[in-house]
């Protein structure tokens, strides 16, 4: 809503006063203290709504390309060591067999086919078509923004318009790293057809709600700024810069793990032939 | 593209705050840890001291004793060779103070790694028990007018056995744990059983023993190492003989009775004794050379590689072996050795080593020098 009556009507999204319309001054009359506050609060509120929307938008690829590279490495890799995790739990469980009486050699059976479960899980099932990597075209990521900048759950400080924000967030989250424009677009259009968007109410009140924005907006651009952090510091990201960084020179590093896990499972198949004859 | 959210949980959670939800990060980081390995071995220096009176523990600890520990009351340090750094030190309470160093000790870890029984010279010989847990002193048993060389603690830690004293002294003690104590080091005095000491060797160690003694292949001198069979149905230790061309012998002795089942002889002197895992075979290192000695055929087989050291894998038929002589080039090697295919699986050079220990799981074996130099090796994965 705009700090004076007489101003223009009320926007669609209170975020847009900031970034589409500067407060207007009335000609007869001086702003009064609490306008001047807004509208410094305001302008406040179009900086961080900006710096806020780029950085979701950073977090929402880097999570993007992290969940695809995951799916290619636990396609390509994870199975591979899913098959020889499998293995080696047959060749403890065959040891096992050959000494009921040596506890460790009970405890290693039931480790490694506890390893190889979860290995299983975790791989999951082989896919028909392989994953590939994740792409966003410059529409996709301008159209992210928009409804990062126009919805998010943190410039707005009604308690029932943030939940329904968080809701739409985390869809045009999934939407953003399933490729899916149209969704984006569709998320954008209904929040903004939506009564939710209607804003009203004085300057004193639009005020206060302004500055809870700014802090709300400050807070998760903190939060973000950690997530994206963390997500660099794990193993995931650090495997995927080793992988990046070798394509440059022309290496291929997922099918060089594919062949060293490979050995392994040939010399554990070749272990457990070797104990079952022995125990026949 | 199936939305993320949707598929599993193992996928990244997209609006989390705390973003890092990946069940696959064992496995991103088991894969880093593929890429980035090309050797098994792993060097880290534990401590810049001299000394060969030290012990390595199931779980990675290493404790040491003179010239490691402090002036004062301390005796033992220990060490955690996986951080490569001394964490704390032992001592008895009521001990005094010692500031000469050089100090003898020996050491027997039990199968877990948590109790320490450890002896040194001092007043009024005798075995001190450590919880490791509580880092504290836990009881004491034995008393000696010899130091105590040789300590060995059976696997499933009911028995407890002793070498100590120099010829006609030399004896051999078996403790076996008090069957009512809660506590894992409740070994009452006195002894169960014992060989040796005023005992003849004939008696104990047969006719043969007692013609070898009186020949011209040198006297006996002390009982060396001791090793448990891993079912604590037999006890091996090493005769020792003296002269430095002497032949040592293996007896094979009952447990708990310490009755001799067998004396085998062997060919210079026993640098290495430990039984394989299913209590059947026994592998020995004398004179620079590994041996097998299985006790249903009751043949010593020599193994086609060097030894001075063994240690045998708690169910794998693995062993780790250290030579400090490899064929034509001098140099010592730390190995791991089949015992099935009788073929090395991975080596590494080294030199210097004093003791070689399999973890309790037998994912890792350790192996540290006089000088502090230790080697983690990490078997891969069967």
């Amino acid at each position: 809503m705009a700090p004076k009556a007489a101003n223009p009507p009320p926007a669609a999204n209170p975020s847009e006063h900031a970034t589409d319309r500067p407060v207007s001054v009335s000609t007869s009359l001086p702003l009064t203290p609490e306008e001047q506050e807004l509208a410094h609060k305001l302008k406040e509120q179009a900086a961080l709504e900006s710096e806020l929307a780029d950085r979701e938008l950073r977090a929402a690829n880097l999570r993007a390309e992290l969940a695809a590279f995951e799916r290619q490495y636990l396609h390509f890799v994870g199975l591979r060591y899913a098959e020889l995790d499998e293995w080696r739990a047959r060749l403890a469980e065959r040891l096992a067999v050959d000494q009921p009486g040596n506890e460790r050699a009970q405890h290693a059976a039931r480790e490694a086919r506890a390893l190889a479960e979860e290995t299983k899980t975790v791989a999951g099932e082989k896919s028909s078509q392989p994953p590939r990597a994740f792409t966003a075209t410059l529409e996709m990521k301008r159209l992210f923004r928009d409804v990062a900048k126009r919805i998010h759950p943190d410039l707005t400080s009604d308690r029932n318009d943030r939940a329904k924000r968080q809701g739409l967030m985390a869809e045009a989250n999934r939407a953003y790293q399933s490729g899916d424009q149209q969704r984006l677009v569709k998320i954008l259009t209904e929040y903004e057809h939506s009564p939710e968007a209607v804003a009203g109410e004085g300057p004193g009140l639009e005020l206060v709600r302004v500055i809870r924005r700014v802090s709300q907006a400050r807070s998760r651009l903190a939060e973000l700024e950690a997530e994206i952090q963390q997500l660099r510091r794990s193993d995931l990201y650090q495997l995927k810069l080793r992988v990046e960084e070798a394509e440059k020179s022309g290496q291929d590093i997922l099918k060089q793990m594919i062949v060293k896990v490979n050995e392994q499972i040939t010399q554990a198949k070749r272990r457990l032939k070797i104990e079952t004859e022995r125990a026949h | 593209m199936p939305p993320l959210c949707a598929k599993s949980k193992r996928q990244i959670v997209p609006a989390s705050p705390q973003a890092l939800a990946t069940r696959s990060a064992a496995l991103a980081a088991r894969g880093l840890r593929d890429l980035s390995r090309d050797s098994n071995w792993l060097i880290k220096k534990i401590f810049s001291d001299h000394t060969s009176h030290l012990a390595i523990s199931p779980t990675g600890q290493l404790c040491a004793s003179s010239p490691l520990q402090r002036a004062g009351t301390e005796r033992i340090a220990l060490y955690d060779i996986e951080l490569g750094e001394g964490n704390i030190t032992l001592s008895v309470p009521g001990e005094p103070p010692v500031s000469a160093p050089g100090m003898l000790a020996a050491f027997a870890w039990s199968s877990t790694g948590r109790y320490l029984v450890a002896a040194w010279p001092g007043r009024g010989e005798r075995l001190h028990a450590f919880d490791l847990y509580s880092k504290s002193p836990v009881g004491r048993f034995g008393g000696f007018s010899e130091f105590p060389r040789s300590l060995a603690w059976s696997d499933p830690g009911r028995y407890f056995a002793c070498g100590s004293g120099d010829g006609a002294e030399a004896r051999l003690r078996l403790w076996e744990k008090a069957p009512d104590s809660q506590s894992a080091v409740a070994f009452l005095d006195p002894p169960l059983s014992e060989a040796g000491g005023t005992r003849s060797f004939e008696k104990c160690f047969g006719a043969e023993w007692a013609e070898r003694e009186s020949g011209d292949e040198g006297a006996f001198t002390r009982f060396g190492r001791i090793a448990f069979s891993p079912d604590e149905s037999a006890l091996a230790t090493v005769l020792e003989m003296e002269g430095e061309w002497a032949d040592d012998s293996i007896a094979v002795l009952d447990v708990p009775t310490l009755r001799r089942l067998r004396v085998f002889p062997a060919q210079g002197h026993i640098t290495g004794l430990a039984w394989t895992f299913d209590s059947r075979s026994l592998l020995y290192c004398s004179g620079g050379q590994a041996y097998r000695l299985t006790s249903e055929s009751l043949v010593s087989e020599s193994l086609p590689f060097g030894g001075e050291l063994v240690t045998c894998h708690p169910h794998l038929r693995l062993c780790l072996c250290f030579s400090s002589w490899l064929k034509n080039s001098a140099k010592g090697r730390l190995f791991v050795a089949n015992l099935n295919t009788l073929s090395t699986e991975d080596e590494y050079p080294a030199e210097g080593l004093v003791d070689l220990r399999w973890s309790y799981d037998g994912l890792k074996a350790y192996a540290v020098t006089a000088d502090g130099l230790a080697y983690i090796y990490e078997l891969p994965p069967l």
